[in-house]
């Protein structure tokens, strides 16, 4: 893992950030290089800098100054030495490169007609390393499944934000694409078609249209592309029986859970709220919450033993159904005396 | 009989010398078309395929013919194994090791240099217009090397003759 961003540092950063301690490379959450400023690395929620020989400080001045040229060779770096290619991600302020982790930029800007067109003359970076961890939702899953239809319930996650939300939605998608159900009972399922919009290419990471992160290996991902165009152009495309999309919160993204919901699609979502009190609190949500398009809302919150989850059943009696079940899946309920 | 063996070698020599000069005007304008020709393809990659920038010099190199595409094919394997140095200094180095293989002269080689420290490193217009640039100069270079050709392709191949005789007679 750090490998991959270890390839990306022109040969002084590389130097240090190789000479750090190993409990707290282990934990290295940030690396922050900002020209003729003090190096900065964060680890396991906590900050120091860093000297050029690799020891760590909390006095800023016995710090590492990376100087122009480092920087510049960075820059290039991480761009590929074409800065050309990286139009849309300067618009967006940030280069997400192989293996998932994310480089923040900071610097001057460009603006046309009041919008920000690109970043010049970049001098701060914020490297973000990424970790992803299978079976972060081996907890929440088994309690998610739609026995009748061999499948997903359609699931709201809710939490504040840094509680893992999107790292368990990608394990999500993962495990349904996978088709390992983390339930004895469920083995035999199929993996899913999962379809996944990552409007801020956190989810896969995608680098050149190919996802960094393992989702399994039925899952297509839209990347950086706005989520309620992305579903719609998903449905229309790509057949998915399963959406998997981040942080939905404005009306036209209602729109499209809405009609993918009503196109028998399994939206699985996420969104920022504190609890479920909290997400009504939110027009939108509400509005879907009620309509009964969510069959369960899951409840985030990350502690010392990893990410808890608090399952709430949102399906009503007489709530729409997602989809009309097929004959067959009907003929399957009658038999186990269930039918709907 | 040495003497007249001597005097032939001396002849010959002398009219291949010329003949050599004479190939090299010919070949200056035709390498500067083509070294405009493989920037041109180096722009469009840049401007409307979105190519990075190593990926890009390899498709440019390989629409040109040798040893032109050769600096380009240079610059993108310094790029790939010495990816520590910066672009500028990959492009100065495979323009300083290849251009000897070239017929082309010092002034188009300022030319592509001066590329060296802008490309890849700004945005799409900016690309555009440094290459723009360049093109234009190289085009300058062209008519000029071809008005050196007309005027020199066949006076340095007589000329190589005419001199070897000369060193002949006085040799004799």
């Amino acid at each position: 893992m750090m490998n991959r961003i270890m390839h990306l540092l022109p040969q002084e950063l590389a130097g240090i950030i190789a000479q750090l301690p190993m409990s707290s490379m282990r934990e290295l959450e940030e690396i922050r290089i900002r020209q003729d400023r003090p190096l900065e690395v964060g680890f396991g929620g906590r900050f120091q800098f860093a000297g050029a020989d690799g020891s760590l400080h909390a006095r800023p001045e016995l710090a590492y100054r990376p100087d122009q040229t480092v920087c510049s060779k960075l820059l290039e770096r991480i761009t590929n030495h074409s800065l050309y290619a990286m139009e849309e991600e300067l618009k967006r302020g940030y280069i997400t490169v192989a293996g998932g982790h994310r480089i923040g930029l900071a610097g001057r800007t460009i603006l046309n007609q009041g919008e920000v067109k690109a970043i010049r003359e970049i001098g701060g970076f914020n490297i973000r390393i990424a970790r992803e961890i299978h079976g972060a939702c081996a907890g929440l899953l088994p309690k998610l499944l739609d026995w009748p239809r061999k499948t997903l319930l359609p699931t709201l996650l809710i939490g504040p934000p840094q509680q893992g939300k999107t790292t368990v939605i990608r394990d999500l998608a993962r495990c349904i694409s996978a088709g390992s159900w983390e339930h004895p009972a469920a083995a035999s399922w199929p993996g899913r078609k999962v379809g996944v919009v990552d409007e801020r290419s956190e989810i896969a990471a995608s680098v050149r249209g190919v996802p960094s992160f393992d989702l399994g290996p039925r899952a297509d991902v839209m990347d950086a592309c706005p989520k309620a165009e992305g579903m719609m152009m998903l449905l229309r495309s790509m057949s998915p029986e399963v959406i998997v999309v981040d942080e939905i919160g404005r009306q036209e993204d209602a729109e499209a859970v809405r009609e993918a919901a009503h196109a028998g699609v399994c939206v699985v979502a996420t969104a920022h709220a504190y609890d479920l009190e909290d997400a009504r609190g939110r027009p939108v949500l509400r509005s879907l919450i009620d309509e009964g398009v969510f069959a369960a809302a899951a409840r985030l919150r990350k502690s010392q033993a990893g990410i808890e989850f608090d399952v709430i059943s949102l399906r009503r009696a007489g709530a729409p159904a997602a989809r009309e079940p097929t004959l067959s899946e009907q003929k399957q309920a009658i038999a186990r005396g269930q039918p709907r | 009989m040495i003497k007249l063996a001597g005097a032939l070698l001396v002849l010959f020599a002398g009219t291949m010398i010329g003949f050599y000069q004479a190939a090299r005007f010919a070949a200056r304008p035709r390498q500067l078309a083509q070294l405009a020709y493989v920037l041109q393809r180096l722009e469009t990659e840049i401007s409307y395929g979105y190519t990075p920038l190593p990926e890009a010099l390899q498709r440019a190199a390989e629409s040109g013919v040798e040893p032109v595409a050769g600096v380009l094919r240079e610059a993108a394997r310094r790029l790939a194994e010495q990816p520590d140095s910066s672009f500028r200094e990959s492009w100065e180095a495979a323009v300083t090791d290849r251009w000897s293989d070239t017929a082309m002269r010092a002034n188009e080689r300022t030319i592509v240099l001066r590329l060296g420290p802008v490309l890849g490193i700004s945005d799409r217009e900016d690309q555009m217009k440094h290459l723009r640039l360049a093109l234009l100069q190289l085009k300058s270079e062209e008519e000029a090397a071809r008005e050196d050709q007309t005027r020199y392709e066949k006076m340095s191949k007589s000329l190589g003759l005419l001199l070897a005789a000369l060193i002949v007679i006085l040799m004799m």
